[in-house]
């Protein structure tokens, strides 16, 4: 029974601890259909963990998760790609496992491959000789592959390069608009979180309660690097925002 | 507490390839199969180089000691060939290879299933271990004794040495394949909803065969050489028991025809069998190489 009858996903009191201690409480999430959420916090405070509940990797040792999609696929910190095997098939992975038949997934990766900006030739080739933004582009052209109905993104782009990170951003604003997917997206710099989400969570390290939540406003994607700037300048502020800025004041709280 | 998964059903359809898509592909990886077949009998060079300066030095061990102490190569071969005519030499191996390579099945087998759970299960692994440091203490030649005892002067003491001997290598190494699977690569695949089985397939398995491949080359080689070991001094019959006969006559240059034979045979077994399934599987591994994929 769904609490929230459209919502595709629905987080409620969900609470965790690792080895016996207590990351998060009460958690309350609901994720519309076509929404994206961002969740933003210093690292520590537990917003990995959330995500590895809400896409069912961890079991919560409190509360409730209610999905109502058919499939979802994550997008992971490292671009986890199987080292044995070529762009094409690592791409077209998770097609393989729900059981798609090969001339169908090798198209469907051939053409995402395509849409995430790799060369036709970079299929054939194995993990290893791809850079490291190339191998991040295959984690999310493997992810959209499968036609997510929700899409969880683990701090994506934390590893590449400041230009590649706002490219790879547009291209996941450009598919949720085109394929009207709901995802998640944790990460903790503000002006990702701002760029690509219609909705902020934010929580904190201390006890990784939720300290605000606000909506963003404007469509991601018509927001210009002057309005997103203008938001991250204004916000940062404010105490809410402060932890994520300031380290000296983590470590003393 | 409850978590409900994510409904299940609703895949893309599955659609057939057409006839001569197929026919083109089944060409193509022919034509993949020839060419890298080639390429491997011709990286043998190589190898045949490295054996040819063994045999060099064995020539001019036999310039110095004398035909006595070590016949020359050449002579060796000679003796070799005039076994092979005879029906001593095919019952012999025969025997031998059947008596080794089952064991090396056995060990290899019974190693990896028991290195594999116990890489899964802590408390598998905490209780198996002790049990393989005991089974390696023991040296070979006290389970040959005690084979002996069991079985009698049959192949089967030889088989059992063989896999008592080696199959610890075999454990150790499926146990450190399976320990150090990278998790991250496992939770990606659950990721995509992938069962227990097909995580194992496509993100365990690839891995552990680079731990597995080593362990079951030294495995077979020991397998050659313990079941030797084992058939002379059991006086079962096969090339253990015609080296204990040529000892006996001091024909040297059958005692060497008949180590050049089991040599051979492990030769063959690693070069022939393993290495290439071992090229077949681990083509990615390559792709790392300063030199890249072969294609």
């Amino acid at each position: 029974m769904m609490p929230h009858e459209k919502a595709k996903l629905v987080l409620q009191d969900v609470g965790h601890s690792w080895l016996g201690r207590t990351v998060f409480e009460g958690f309350d999430l609901v994720l519309r259909p076509g929404e994206v959420v961002a969740l933003v916090g210093p690292s520590g405070c537990g917003k990995t963990t959330i995500l590895q509940i809400a896409a069912g990797l961890v079991e919560p040792l409190r509360g409730r998760v209610y999905r109502n999609y058919r499939r979802h696929a994550v997008v992971f910190q490292e671009p986890r790609l199987l080292p044995w095997l070529t762009t094409r098939d690592n791409i077209a992975y998770g097609l393989k496992v729900s059981g798609c038949a090969a001339s169908r997934r090798h198209a469907i990766a051939a053409a995402r491959a395509l849409e995430v900006g790799l060369d036709p030739e970079d299929l054939t080739k194995y993990p290893v000789e791809l850079s490291g933004g190339m191998r991040q582009r295959a984690a999310v052209a493997r992810a959209l592959a499968v036609e997510p109905d929700v899409v969880f993104f683990d701090e994506p782009f934390t590893a590449v390069d400041v230009g590649l990170r706002r490219v790879l951003q547009d291209l996941v604003i450009a598919a949720a608009a085109r394929a009207h997917f709901s995802a998640l997206f944790v990460t903790h710099d503000l002006a990702e979180a701002v760029r690509v989400a219609h909705r902020l969570i934010v929580l904190s390290a201390i006890d990784g309660r939720v300290v605000d939540q606000r909506i963003i406003a404007g469509e991601p994607g018509t927001r210009d690097n002057r309005a997103i700037f203008d938001i991250v300048e204004s916000w940062s502020h404010e105490a809410v925002f402060a932890e994520l800025f300031d380290a000296d004041r983590r470590v003393s709280a | 507490m409850t978590v409900s998964s994510p409904s299940e059903g609703g895949g893309v359809p599955a659609s057939r390839p057409d006839a001569p898509g197929r026919l083109a592909s089944a060409g193509r990886m022919l034509v993949d199969a020839a060419e890298w077949f080639g390429r491997y009998i011709w990286s043998g060079w190589v190898g045949l180089a490295g054996l040819l300066c063994l045999a060099a030095a064995w020539q001019a061990g036999h310039e110095i000691y004398g035909s006595f102490i070590l016949p020359a190569p050449l002579e060796t071969i000679q003796v070799l060939l005039g076994l092979l005519q005879g029906p001593e030499l095919a019952r012999a191996a025969s025997e031998t290879a059947w008596r080794a390579l089952t064991g090396f099945l056995l060990a290899a087998g019974i190693g990896t299933l028991a290195g594999a759970i116990a890489g899964y299960s802590f408390a598998a692994m905490r209780i198996m271990r002790p049990i393989v440091t005991v089974i390696l203490g023991v040296p070979p030649i006290a389970w040959i004794v005690l084979a002996l005892i069991w079985f009698g002067s049959s192949g089967g003491a030889a088989v059992l040495t063989v896999v008592l001997a080696s199959f610890p290598i075999s454990f150790a190494g499926a146990l450190e394949g399976v320990a150090t699977r990278d998790r991250a690569l496992d939770a990606m695949a659950r990721s995509f909803g992938a069962s227990a089985l097909t995580r194992f397939r496509s993100v365990t398995l690839p891995h552990l065969l680079s731990y597995l491949f080593p362990a079951w080359t030294t495995t077979i080689g020991s397998a050659w050489k313990v079941t030797v070991m084992a058939e002379l001094l059991s006086n079962s019959g096969g090339i253990g028991g015609e080296l204990a006969t040529a000892r006996a006559l001091f024909d040297i240059p059958l005692v060497m025809a008949w180590i050049v034979l089991v040599v051979a045979f492990a030769l063959i077994s690693e070069y022939g069998v393993l290495n290439p399934i071992r090229e077949m599987t681990e083509r990615w591994r390559s792709a790392g190489l300063p030199w890249g994929v072969k294609r």
